[in-house]
């Protein structure tokens, strides 16, 4: 609840705005409004904020010929994105850089257009209501980062790789590389309570692959939905219709579609190259509720468990019951915690040069890299093939893996002739407690059973013992702080190493998110700019970067008396060489 | 694809200055949703089409949400930067990345400086303001907004070129005999002699300085006179460059330019400008009831007579034909300028007062600039003290005060006593006073019964009301005058003027090629090299003072500058002027020392404050600004003052200097080489900024 408290003062508006509902004098504003954040506000404050915004937007981008990309105003900026008649924008508080808010409205609107189709599509197929509980499922899974500064990088949230044993990595890794062994799978990852332990894809599609931990933990967590006795054929259609436990008072009755997020192109930074472009639209599960012991307030619920500190726990009450019930198919009951991973099979859209772009343009480093040359990539064009997988496994026991077939869903015509072509694919998805591993897959693997057996059975023992040692290790907690502060961002795996907190800190943090948010906001547009010392009367910040990365670090301790005159034994000036020798212990060598 | 719009809160234009490429791009824009065969609007009429949904939006959103825009970016990288000041809105747009918001921003404050240079206290009124700056007379709105638009285009042209104007701090010629010399002169001879002159129509010579170009060769002012501020000098250079304009490099600069630098040449024609026509036999009756909404008949007034601008810019004169057929005669030049500066005295600060500007070109490139108090300035000390007493009580009243709105009744009674003093008194000086004179009455009447109970938020039209009114008699004072043809300008007389110029001349005569080169060369980095080898450039600020000190930095195709020439130059000018813009962004939000190493090259920035004696004092938290605060300089809004008032509060009784130095090193001198430099820098340039201005 902590992290939506946070989480709404960071972003205070969001909205999506098509314009050809208003078109002529009389045309009331409100027709025009898809979604607005916060959905309590009054209905009058919408209209204002839409139509001012958009009309404001269409003047200015006629008169530079130009999409609108920021507007600010004293108190708020919104970043925009316009898209034939459709406007975006996503306002936030004035402090966060402009670099980071325009970032985070793309990935909103990728994930989107990731697990939903282009959005004119979208807006055909589902009812406004049940796109704007996916809307809101992807706001606050994009809210919940779990630091500032996360939010500043717009980065991965990763596990802390160092509490934890290197073999674990590799393990993981080597998961990956076995699941690959299948021509059909294209690449994968592990998450751990919202968190990567391993990802062979680029880090804008792992993000969206993210958003499945949220979700299928929902799905277990809806007892009813997974009680019917039914064919998994029926599932992924049964799970969109099931309705979400996330409003106050669960309707039954109401379809409750699931939001899930959207994809782009790994080598292309700009992300709407996706998500214009034809695809598939898919159903995921309702959103969770969980009914725990955590007690998760209703309104908030389809916010999504927060990351990291989902609760593990939350999900072995909840699912035990779903289990049980839910896999009578299934031969044999669970042995010892109940816990299901429910994969939904989601089918993505995928850009159709995704190959070539993890070919040419993904520089993770050595395994990684060598992963992610995807075999058998012959993904078909545009073709539009649209399936579902829905993979029940059972800890302990023979999963049963059952397919369905979504291919009566409308296709998605290809109305947006710009960007890349979206191609369709499916997401398998097996989950272990806190441990999901989801592997990006072609289309047709669901028919091939004898590869999806495959595949379930080389992952499923190592998966299980990764998960084991991972919820061992992993409860160390955050390791003894340093007298330094630092920030180490990976631009190419977009993740983050710091030693800072995710709660409030004293002065010298506050001036150090500061700091790193004016600086990387420098570099982000400064090319040639290499290093920098910034210094107050309080802190000094040392930031460097490379092409692949950047560095921040402050030495705490009493601000040393000085006059700010030039002085070359001032010690704001050692501290590029006190970063060297600190930050080489957290695996950061700035040499 | 540059734009400045000035506009009112209903979307009319006040003024308007765009580049060719914006205004083709308008047209086209514009073209394109004609009729055939149709005559294109007129370009103010599109400009204004364009804009009005964004005006209209910012002030609804202000109405409705409190909170207007202050800036748009498009992908395109197009930048729209909004300011609302009173009742104006300023845009500000670029499109060809040439300037950013940064920019923008001070750009659009740079032209309010402007105005309230040129119209001085009436820019407190808002409907008077916008009156003035779109007179109904197409002519005459014609003419006074090729004035601004070429103030305007001189001050960009400044901005990049000029280091000075690039941080906003004064240049001195460095040539500390010289310069005594020259500042003795100027008080021994040159100024006595003009304020003992009997030609001198009761003005007196308060500033007196020479220019070089836009560096100062000397400066001096009278005993009795304020000190004039870094922002007023600023603007008055950006005045003197606009009717003498020089380029850098006389000798280098393009054909095109060459056309420019002989324009002066124009000033020396012998044409009087007999009639004034625009300004007629009339200028005296211009009623202070124009500006009174409620008075239809004298409102017809409207639009006449504020021909303040007695100067054109003659190039812009030269190329527009269609203004040399309008009645407006080339500049004479002993008429002097009518500007409005701020005035420090024991009693307090009077911002805005006229003085009267006179600009005695040299030679091409050297002006002596006099700076006189012109009768009748008390009047607008009064004014001013009054407007300040009414702005007050409005305020007090508006909050919902009323009870020390009626506390301080013995003010307000003694505000009542001189207010009518100074009506009895201005009436008898030929000044139209009925309007004020009625709003008086009425205010009087409402405010005054029962006691002092009057005194309540209804009184808050009154009080502006009587803003407006004290602005028109102020108007009628200050700048009516200048155009009326009745007794002829007030001013020097022109054989004062002709005689001081002819000393000045005298004085100068061997040293005027040497200026003209020096102002060129002023300080070399050659000399710097030996000492401090790796360093490129450095600028040194006392930010108390007002004054930096740069190697020259010329830049012209032909001429080899300290630099070297051609793509490396530019591409290092470039580096500086960036490196002036980040240090900015960075000290705008607290940070007083930044060190970059950007390619090839280390940067250096370092604020600090001394005490008189050189003593180096504690750094303190400097403020956090927000991103749309005022830009950060001297020129339109004075960031160093405040600063210094900030930081002064814990010094108490000292005097509190503060001093930048940027440098620019080769990034492969090792950094503890580069920060020994900028120490021993600060240093050896702490002494020639001593010079003092005085």
């Amino acid at each position: 609840m902590a992290d939506n408290t946070v989480a709404d003062s960071r972003y205070n508006y969001f909205f999506l705005y098509d314009g050809s509902k208003v078109k002529g004098e009389g045309d009331p504003t409100r027709a025009g409004i898809c979604y607005f954040y916060p959905e309590e506000t009054p209905l009058d404050k919408q209209e204002l904020l839409c139509g001012q915004l958009a009309g404001v937007s269409r003047c200015v981008s006629e008169l530079s010929s130009s999409p609108v990309r920021l507007l600010r105003l004293r108190r708020s900026k919104f970043a925009i994105r316009m898209k034939g008649d459709f406007l975006w924008a996503l306002g936030c508080s004035v402090d966060i850089p402009d670099v980071s808010i325009c970032n985070l409205l793309d990935q909103l609107i990728n994930l989107f257009s990731f697990y939903n189709g282009p959005i004119r599509k979208s807006y055909q197929i589902y009812s406004q209501e049940d796109l704007a509980v996916r809307w809101a499922r992807y706001l606050s899974h994009l809210q919940e980062g779990t630091t500032e500064l996360h939010h500043i990088f717009s980065c991965l949230s990763t596990i802390d790789s160092t509490h934890i044993d290197p073999l674990l990595l590799l393990k993981a890794a080597l998961i990956l590389q076995a699941c690959q062994r299948c021509p059909l799978v294209l690449a994968g990852c592990i998450l751990f309570r919202g968190r990567v332990v391993s990802t062979q894809m680029s880090p804008d599609l792992t993000v969206k692959v993210m958003l499945l931990q949220v979700l299928s933990q929902s799905t277990q967590s809806t007892p009813k939905e997974v009680n019917r006795p039914r064919k998994s054929r029926l599932l992924s259609r049964t799970l969109s219709d099931t309705p979400p436990s996330d409003p106050p008072e669960p309707d039954p009755a109401r379809p409750a579609p699931l939001s899930l997020h959207c994809p782009s192109t790994p080598g292309s930074s700009t992300s709407d190259d996706l998500l214009f472009s034809p695809s598939l639209s898919f159903h995921t599960p309702p959103g969770p509720l969980s009914p725990s012991p955590s007690t998760v307030s209703p309104q908030i619920s389809y916010h999504s468990l927060p990351n990291g500190k989902s609760s593990h726990e939350v999900e072995e009450g909840v699912t035990g019951g779903l289990h049980d019930q839910s896999l009578d198919s299934l031969e044999g009951g669970d042995s010892e915690s109940g816990l299901i991973g429910v994969g939904p099979v989601q089918s993505c859209d995928i850009p159709h040069d995704l190959n070539r772009h993890n070919g040419d343009s993904m520089a993770l480093d050595g395994e990684k890299a060598g992963a992610l040359g995807f075999r058998g990539q012959n993904s078909p064009g545009c073709g539009r093939r649209r399936t579902g997988i829905v993979a029940d496994e059972k800890e302990g026991h023979r999963g049963k893996v059952q397919l369905a077939d979504t291919g009566d869903v409308p296709p998605a015509p290809c109305e947006n002739s710009s960007g890349p072509p979206l191609t369709t694919m499916t997401l398998y998805q097996h989950r272990v407690r806190g441990l999901v591993l989801a592997l990006l897959v072609e289309p047709h693997f669901h028919n091939d059973t004898a590869a999806v057996e495959e595949v379930y059975h080389s992952s499923l023992a190592s998966l299980n013992g990764l998960e084991a040692h991972l919820r061992t290790t992993a409860r160390g907690g955050a390791g003894p702080q340093g007298p330094y502060t630092f920030a180490h961002y990976d631009c190419i795996q977009n993740t983050l190493t710091t030693n800072l907190s995710g709660r409030p800190g004293g002065a010298q943090e506050r001036s150090f998110v500061r700091a790193t948010s004016l600086l990387h906001s420098h570099f982000s547009h400064t090319e040639a700019l290499q290093e920098a010392i910034v210094r107050n009367a309080g802190a000094a910040v040392y930031a460097t970067r490379s092409v692949a990365q950047e560095t921040y670090f402050l030495q705490q301790g009493g601000a040393l008396r000085n006059s700010g005159i030039p002085n070359h034994q001032d010690s704001a000036f050692s501290l590029p060489s006190k970063a060297r020798h600190r930050l080489l212990k957290h695996g950061v060598n700035l040499l | 694809m540059k734009c400045l719009l000035i506009a009112s809160e209903s979307a009319e234009v006040l003024f308007y200055w765009t580049d060719p490429e914006f205004e083709q791009n308008i047209q086209e824009q514009y073209g394109a949703s004609q009729e055939e065969g149709e005559k294109p609007p007129a370009f103010e009429d599109c400009i204004n089409t364009l804009f009005a949904p964004i005006i209209i939006s910012c002030s609804t959103m202000v109405d409705r949400l409190g909170d207007g825009y202050t800036s748009f970016s498009t992908e395109n990288n197009h930048s729209y930067v909004l300011h609302q000041f009173e009742e104006c809105l300023y845009i500000a747009v670029n499109g060809d990345g040439e300037e950013g918001e940064e920019d923008l921003r001070r750009k659009i404050y740079v032209m309010k400086k402007m105005i309230e240079v040129l119209f001085g206290v009436v820019t407190l009124s808002s409907p008077l303001l916008r009156k003035e700056l779109r007179p109904q007379d197409t002519e005459q709105r014609t003419r006074l907004w090729k004035h601004l638009q070429s103030l305007l285009e001189t001050y960009s042209r400044l901005k990049e070129q000029d280091q000075s104007f690039l941080v906003e701090a004064v240049e001195r010629l460095i040539h500390p005999t010289l310069c005594e010399q020259c500042i003795e002169f100027l008080e021994r001879s040159l100024v006595q002699q003009i304020n003992s002159s009997v030609e001198r129509a009761g003005e007196e010579v308060l500033h007196a300085f020479i220019l070089v170009h836009t560096k100062l060769l000397a400066f001096y002012s009278s005993r009795n006179a304020s000190t004039l501020t870094s922002s007023d000098l600023l603007a008055l250079i950006i005045m003197v460059q606009n009717m003498y304009p020089s380029n850098i490099d006389l000798e280098d600069c393009a054909p095109e330019d060459v056309e420019n630098t002989s324009a002066p040449d124009i000033f020396y024609t012998p044409e009087p400008s007999p009639t004034n026509r625009d300004s007629g036999t009339d200028g005296d009756s211009v009623s202070s009831g124009r500006y009174e909404e409620s008075r239809p008949e004298e409102g017809s007034h409207g639009g006449r007579g504020t021909p303040i601008f007695q100067f054109v810019d003659p190039d812009i004169q030269m190329a527009e034909d269609s203004l040399q057929t309008l009645e407006c005669p080339p500049h004479d030049p002993s008429t002097p300028s009518r500007v409005f500066l701020e005035v420090m005295l024991k009693e307090g600060c009077y911002p805005m007062m006229p003085h009267s500007m006179y600009c005695l070109p040299l030679w091409p490139g050297i002006t002596l600039v006099l700076l006189t108090k012109i009768p009748k300035s008390n009047l607008a000390m009064s004014i001013y003290v009054f407007l300040e007493a009414f702005a007050k009580l409005e305020k007090r009243l508006s909050e919902g005060l009323e009870g020390s709105a009626a506390r301080g009744q013995t003010s307000i009674q003694d505000l009542r006593n001189k207010l009518d003093k100074f009506i009895r008194a201005v009436g008898t000086v030929d000044i139209q006073t009925s309007a004020l004179q009625s709003v008086w009455t009425e205010f009087k009447s409402r405010a005054f019964i029962r006691g002092g109970h009057g005194f309540n938020r209804g009184l808050v039209p009154w009080c502006r009301g009587m803003k407006t009114q004290l602005c028109g008699v102020y108007r009628q004072c200050f700048m009516a005058e200048n155009g009326v043809g009745g007794g002829g300008p007030q001013r020097l007389s022109p054989s004062l003027q002709d005689r001081a110029l002819i000393m000045v001349q005298e004085k100068l005569i061997d040293w005027k090629d040497f200026l003209l080169v020096k102002s060129r060369r002023n300080i070399t980095m050659v000399s710097y090299l030996e000492e401090f080898p790796g360093l490129i450039h450095f600028i040194y600020i006392d930010r108390t003072a007002g004054q930096m000190i740069a190697p020259s930095l010329n830049i012209t195709d032909r001429a080899t500058s300290e630099l070297g020439k051609g793509p490396l130059a530019h591409f290092i000018k470039g580096k500086i002027w960036g490196l002036v813009n980040t240090s900015r962004l960075y000290l705008q939000k607290g940070y007083s020392t930044v060190t970059l190493r950007d390619g090839d090259y280390f940067f250096c920035y370092f604020l600090w404050f001394e005490n008189e004696t050189g003593y180096k004092l504690e750094v303190k938290e400097l403020p956090i600004l927000p991103d749309d605060s005022a830009p950060i300089g001297m020129l339109a809004m004075d960031y160093y003052r405040k600063l210094l008032r900030y930081y002064s509060k814990n010094h108490q009784g000292e005097v509190v200097k503060c001093y930048e130095l940027l440098t620019v090193h080769l990034g492969v001198i090792p950094v503890e080489y580069i920060l020994q430099h900028c120490s021993q820098l600060a240093r050896k340039l702490w002494e020639p900024s001593r010079i003092p201005l005085l």
